[in-house]
């Protein structure tokens, strides 16, 4: 690079870039898969439907995000780099919320809060504190 | 300021320390994912408290979760999914060279984060009446049971973290859409537009997580 001494520099090639051809018709799609995506949840969401609610839920929402990320942040026109930081980002995401949930699951009546119904009787050992177990 | 000048750019867009408009703007686009990783972090720590107290109190959460106000939440994911579209056209006719398009857009973006604000505000005054709130100031008649005031902690603190990102947003869209009229954005450079554009669209992706989260258990 020798660029000291000239007054101008060379541009790059993409400097000239004209976008007249670009399309609005992708934004428009995914906003109407959006709204899909929100009545879907809204009634899924409305039949409660136990066990399944919450991996529904998310997987909706997951998809919701990954169309947000994909076309309205143009993260399929974006390079190696910029993907690997969104990539890394959900990765400790994933970390942080798959370990702490794990502990949680696995810990016995003593280190969970008061009148927590659930997770505890399940690991509880025998015999122990039998007199804080619920009725 | 020449090279600019041929490059037909307003003045103070490329920095010297850039050899071509395309690195600066690759740089610059790769520093704003790395501080929305920052954001998504910050938010995942919410959801992993969210997750532990939801696994511990799953009655209680679904319990409060019935009592907020569905089709406001419901209003609001329509508002904000339809605002992130119209940030997505103004960027479009940033690059398209319809600067007075593009403005329009950011207002509609603007007006729409209002609209969201003042329909949490609606919600917020519902709880603050029926004293469905954080912690110790928990006295809602409805629902007595462990876990409650925990769900109300986290709903506070997530919608309430999201809400002041929702304001910073529309500062900044107010900064393009102030920069969009005075010609700063064109076919040419729109990176500054499209940054302020992606941050808003995290706010998006932060409530399609929230909204089924907080009102649909």
């Amino acid at each position: 690079m020798s660029e000291s001494g000239h007054p101008t520099r060379e541009l790059h090639p993409e400097d000239h870039h004209e976008e007249n051809g670009h399309s609005a018709i992708p934004y428009l799609v995914v906003w109407i898969l959006l709204l899909f995506f929100t009545v879907l949840t809204y009634l899924t969401g409305k039949q409660h439907l136990g066990t399944w609610a919450l991996p529904i839920a998310l997987a909706i929402a997951c998809t919701k995000s990954a169309l947000v990320a994909v076309i309205f942040m143009h993260l399929k026109d974006s390079s190696g780099s910029t993907r690997l930081v969104f990539g890394t980002s959900l990765v400790f995401v994933a970390l942080l919320l798959f370990f702490t949930v794990a502990d949680v699951a696995t810990r016995f009546r003593p280190s969970t809060p008061a009148g927590a119904p659930f997770g505890t009787e399940r690991s509880q050992p025998e015999g122990l504190l039998e007199h804080e177990l619920p009725e | 300021m020449s090279h600019e000048a041929e490059a037909g750019l307003p003045p103070g867009i490329l920095g010297h320390h850039f050899s071509s408009l395309a690195r600066q703007n690759e740089a610059a686009r790769l520093g704003m994912w790395l501080f929305l990783a920052t954001e998504i972090l910050l938010f995942a720590g919410l959801f992993t408290g969210y997750a532990v107290y939801r696994f511990q109190f799953p009655e209680a959460f679904a319990e409060c979760s019935r009592h907020l106000e569905l089709t406001l939440g419901t209003v609001n994911t329509v508002v904000l999914i339809t605002s992130s579209l119209t940030v997505a056209l103004a960027i479009h006719f940033a690059r398209t060279n319809r600067p007075r398009a593009a403005a329009a857009c950011l207002v509609i973006t603007i007006l729409f984060a209002l609209a969201f604000l003042g329909i949490k505000a609606v919600e917020y005054t519902a709880h603050f009446h029926e004293k469905s709130l954080p912690g110790k100031y928990y006295a809602f008649e409805e629902v007595k049971i462990p876990g409650a005031a925990m769900f109300f902690s986290l709903y506070f603190l997530m919608t309430g973290l999201h809400a002041l990102h929702v304001i910073a947003g529309m500062i900044v869209l107010g900064f393009n859409c102030w920069h969009t009229l005075h010609g700063r954005y064109s076919s040419r450079y729109y990176t500054g537009l499209e940054l302020g554009g992606m941050y808003w669209h995290l706010v998006d992706m932060v409530w399609i997580f929230l909204y089924p989260l907080l009102y649909l258990i």
